[in-house]
């Protein structure tokens, strides 16, 4: 029973992603008689399997929407926006019920009566237009008014579509046409080849596709990950032996091992739809919300992906997507005036470029306004206004990724929004992707997303230093130069740069980052030159060794939070080696600090001859707490969470929220520093959201300031637990917290 | 004896199966009207088929008069499943050669009446 109610949630989960966009496809187009009897036949699904099942309350539901469906299938009523809306809401409500299946195995308590009670009203084709809005709040859609121009705003956010994914690819459409896709994941019934009957032995369906674990395939591709490591270190064995046989067993085992990799990376794959097919649902809610018309379409949705690669880009693209409905499109009577169809429109692109995968979300709004970003990023003094008069468009267009660029939006409003686009663009890079924007005043803005297919196998490039061997990523690579008496380390402002080319790069020495002593340097170095994001620097390493495809073997969870370091890797001869994270390497040496924008050669040697790269800055997120100005370094921030304070409850002594799934502590701030709690005036509370690892952690605060950008230099101010020092910052006296002492003392149960 | 199940939702298929096998059958599957026509091609034609109403590609509907086109189809029963809300359709089956119809939902007590009027079960 256990396996057939698993295979049923499965099922479900599948047909609903399909439901969903089916629904708004549906209200774009309604008379697509297909559309109508795909979602028809999800409903009726359910509905048919539950009374095997037992699942009463599910069925009622599944039947009043069926019901109502199949009004609709005949065309005995039209497909209307309270009708649209109710059918979401049973959607949603249908998949809360299978989630609490999911987790329970029972049907859970929730109450959609009034759901079916809407459900049965829209029935009767007369049905008034403002019955439209009592969807339950119980089934957590958004019910605006359908007419009302100011929609008013629901309580829950439009990420409704959230729910728990199954762990496998929605199959596709019946209709759709076949796709090369993921041959283990995605049902695509093979048509048998015209045999003779007389083959025809036990009566088993062929059927060209098997259903897989995705457990299983993570493991497979594990074992082939070692097999390739292997592989690696026979072929180096076989080198030293002179045996013409055992050359070519190990050229074939060469051969076959790559094939292999190949094919089974293949299985990961799942197309870019298995995300985009939930965002139609999200692009019309948030639509809603701002009272704007918008029409989602996709290009390449078919474009294949690790799912991995999926999962990593979930956010961010959902983040990008937002930003497009919300500040890309404008509202129908601007795009009226400006002799725009009032109906915007955002086009998501997905295709295969070199190697890579470039996705594109393109919308149709008033573009971005030049002017006005190179005047915010002078006021938060992001670049100086020199520079920004050197910029180009393209250039000043792409500040918007600076972090501290959208802060004021993230103060004013903090839930969900995190600290801006720059959080973005990180989540891209790390996973060894770029984005940027272009724009097209009044026309159009881009926004480019670039990513590698994979992130199991990479391809890097082994260097050595100080008798140790580190792989750095073949994507951060720019070129390797030996460094000899044409090509010296010069200083300037204190920073060490070479001139290359008649530019000046700063450089970085591997061996004095990672504090490496045993053994001496090489006479000869080397220097990599690095790409991280759009900033260049040099790494000096002593050797150079062999290119290498590497399988990535993450770090232990103690090693985690170490930032140089993306993860290690067993090389030929059987040594491990660790896979240096360039952008963590670049921070951690300074690289990044000021300004980070697209800096190129040029740039460098400019700014290094005007004003002295040497000048350090530091990122601080300045907030009240207790009535005093205190401030944490903003990379010690992973998020600003704003909540009601009705939301806090109290777990084994401590106050604790629901934050993401999971249950987040909190630490007053204002208590661990021993200053006394301000109650907040409105009910709201301000959390700093710290994270180490999988573990995060609020810090409530009063208020968030600012975000200031300035060389602070840190005072001792007497011995307290948590505080780093003071400093003046923006001619106040501010204290300077210790994130990461404080939540040991504090927490000391999660972080030891 | 071989049944096949024609169902769009797998999670139906399996109870049927479940339950078809129970009464002896070997089973085989498919996932609408057309992918059963399939199935028959390559492996001859079954003794029952329990087909489905509402499917996408080929309906049951179409999936009947499909296979009474097929020769040599004479043996095989076909028997429809349907809901409550599909009932008016029974009569256009029954009338293009199905031969009985199954309400959902059934139990296993149901399916072996229903069979052993069609001479399949005891």
């Amino acid at each position: 029973m256990n396996e057939l109610i698993n295979e049923f949630l499965v099922e479900s989960y599948e047909n609903l992603d399909q439901y969903d966009s089916g629904l708004v496809e549906l209200e774009k187009n309604p008379s697509s008689k297909e559309t109508v009897s795909s979602i028809f036949r999800t409903l009726h699904t359910i509905k048919g399997t539950c009374g095997f099942l037992g699942l009463s309350r599910l069925e009622a539901i599944a039947h009043a929407g069926e019901n109502l469906l199949s009004l609709v299938r005949e065309g005995t009523l039209p497909f209307t926006r309270p009708i649209a809306t109710a059918l979401l809401a049973t959607g949603d409500a249908v998949r809360s019920i299978l989630s609490e299946l999911e987790k329970t195995g029972e049907e859970g308590t929730a109450d959609y009566s009034e759901l079916v009670a809407t459900l049965i009203r829209l029935q009767k084709p007369e049905a008034p237009e403002e019955e439209s809005a009592p969807a339950p709040a119980t089934a957590a859609a958004p019910a605006p008014k359908a007419a009302a121009p100011a929609a008013a705003k629901p309580a829950t956010p439009p990420a409704v579509a959230t729910v728990a994914a199954p762990a496998v690819a929605p199959a596709p459409t019946p209709a759709a046409a076949p796709k090369p896709a993921a041959p283990a994941e995605v049902k695509t019934p093979a048509k048998p080849k015209a045999e003779g009957s007389e083959h025809a032995p036990a009566a088993k369906v062929t059927d060209g596709t098997v259903r897989v674990n995705v457990d299983l395939l993570d493991r497979l591709m594990n074992l082939v990950g070692e097999l390739v490591l292997t592989r690696n270190q026979i072929v180096q064995l076989a080198g030293t032996i002179e045996s013409a046989p055992m050359q070519a067993a190990c050229h074939r085992l060469n051969h076959i091992t790559t094939e292999l990799q190949d094919r089974m990376m293949k299985t990961r794959v799942q197309p870019i739809d298995a995300l985009w097919s939930k965002f139609p649902r999200t692009v019309r809610d948030l639509a809603r919300m701002c009272g704007k018309e918008i029409r989602l379409e996709t290009e390449g949705a078919e474009t294949e992906l690790d799912r991995t690669v999926i999962e990593a880009i979930k956010d961010p693209m959902t983040h990008l997507l937002r930003n497009s409905v919300d500040h890309g499109v404008e509202s129908p009577d601007d795009r009226r005036a400006a002799g725009k169809n009032p109906e915007g429109r955002i086009l998501l692109r997905a295709f295969h470029a070199a190697g890579l995968v470039t996705i594109e979300i393109v919308d149709d709004g008033g573009g971005i306004k030049v002017e006005r970003v190179k005047t915010r990023a002078i006021e938060r003094n992001l670049i100086t206004a020199e520079r920004a008069a050197q910029m180009s468009t393209q250039d000043l267009v792409n500040l918007i990724f600076l972090p501290g660029f959208s802060t004021a939006e993230a103060v004013s409003n903090i839930s969900g929004r995190g600290v801006g686009m720059d959080v973005v663009k990180t989540q891209i890079e790390k996973i060894g992707g770029m984005v940027d924007m272009s724009t097209e005043v009044g026309k159009s803005t881009t926004c480019r997303i670039k990513i590698p297919l994979t992130l199991a196998i990479i391809p890097v490039v082994i260097v050595g230093c100080r008798g140790e061997r580190f792989a750095i990523p073949q994507t951060n690579l720019l070129e390797v130069i030996r460094l000899d008496k044409n090509l010296t380390v010069e200083t300037v402002h204190e920073t060490p740069v070479v001139r290359l080319r008649g530019n000046l790069l700063p450089i970085v020495f591997l061996d004095s980052v990672l504090n490496l002593k045993s053994g001496s340097r090489h006479e000869i170095q080397h220097l990599v030159v690095l790409q991280a994001g759009d900033r260049h620097f040099g790494l000096v390493v002593d050797t150079i060794h062999e290119a290498e495809e590497i399988v990535v073997k993450p770090l232990g969870r103690a090693l985690m939070s170490l930032s140089c370091f993306a993860g290690a890797t067993i090389l030929g001869d059987g040594h491990v080696s660790l896979i240096l994270d360039i952008y963590g390497l670049g921070t951690r040496a300074s690289m990044f600090q000021g300004t980070r924008s697209s800096h190129t050669l040029e740039d460098e040697s400019k700014s290094a001859a005007g004003k002295g790269a040497g000048t350090t800055f530091d990122e601080l997120l300045v907030f009240s707490v207790g009535g005093t100005r205190a401030a944490v370094p903003l990379d010690m921030v992973s998020r600003l969470e704003e909540f009601g304070a009705e939301q806090i409850e109290y777990s084994a002594g401590r106050q604790v929220i629901q934050y993401g799934g999971s249950i987040m502590p909190l630490i007053s701030l204002a208590h661990a520093l021993g200053m006394r709690d301000t109650p907040s005036s409105d009910g709201r509370v301000q959390t700093i959201v710290y994270t180490e690892g999988s573990r995060s952690v609020g810090l409530l605060i009063d208020g968030v300031e600012e975000i200031v950008r300035s060389s602070v230099e840190v005072q001792p101010s007497g011995r307290r637990s948590g505080v780093m020092g003071s400093a003046v910052i923006g001619k106040q006296i501010t204290e300077l917290i210790d994130t990461h002492e404080l939540v040991r003392t504090h927490a000391s149960e999660l972080f030891h | 004896m071989r049944a096949l199940i024609v169902d769009d939702s797998r999670t139906m298929r399996i109870i049927i199966s479940k339950i078809v096998k129970e009464l002896g059958f070997e089973t085989g599957d498919a996932g609408h009207g057309g992918e059963a026509l399939d199935w028959i091609a390559n492996n001859g034609f079954p003794e029952l088929v329990c087909c489905d109403w509402n499917m996408p590609e080929m309906n049951g509907l179409e999936f009947v008069k499909a296979a009474r086109e097929l020769p040599g189809n004479e043996a095989m029963q076909i028997m429809m499943i349907t809901t409550e809300s599909e009932a008016e359709n029974v009569m256009a089956a029954l009338e293009s050669g199905a031969n009985e119809y199954l309400m959902k939902p059934f139990t296993k007590e149901s399916i072996q009446d229903k069979m052993s009027i069609l001479g399949l079960a005891p």
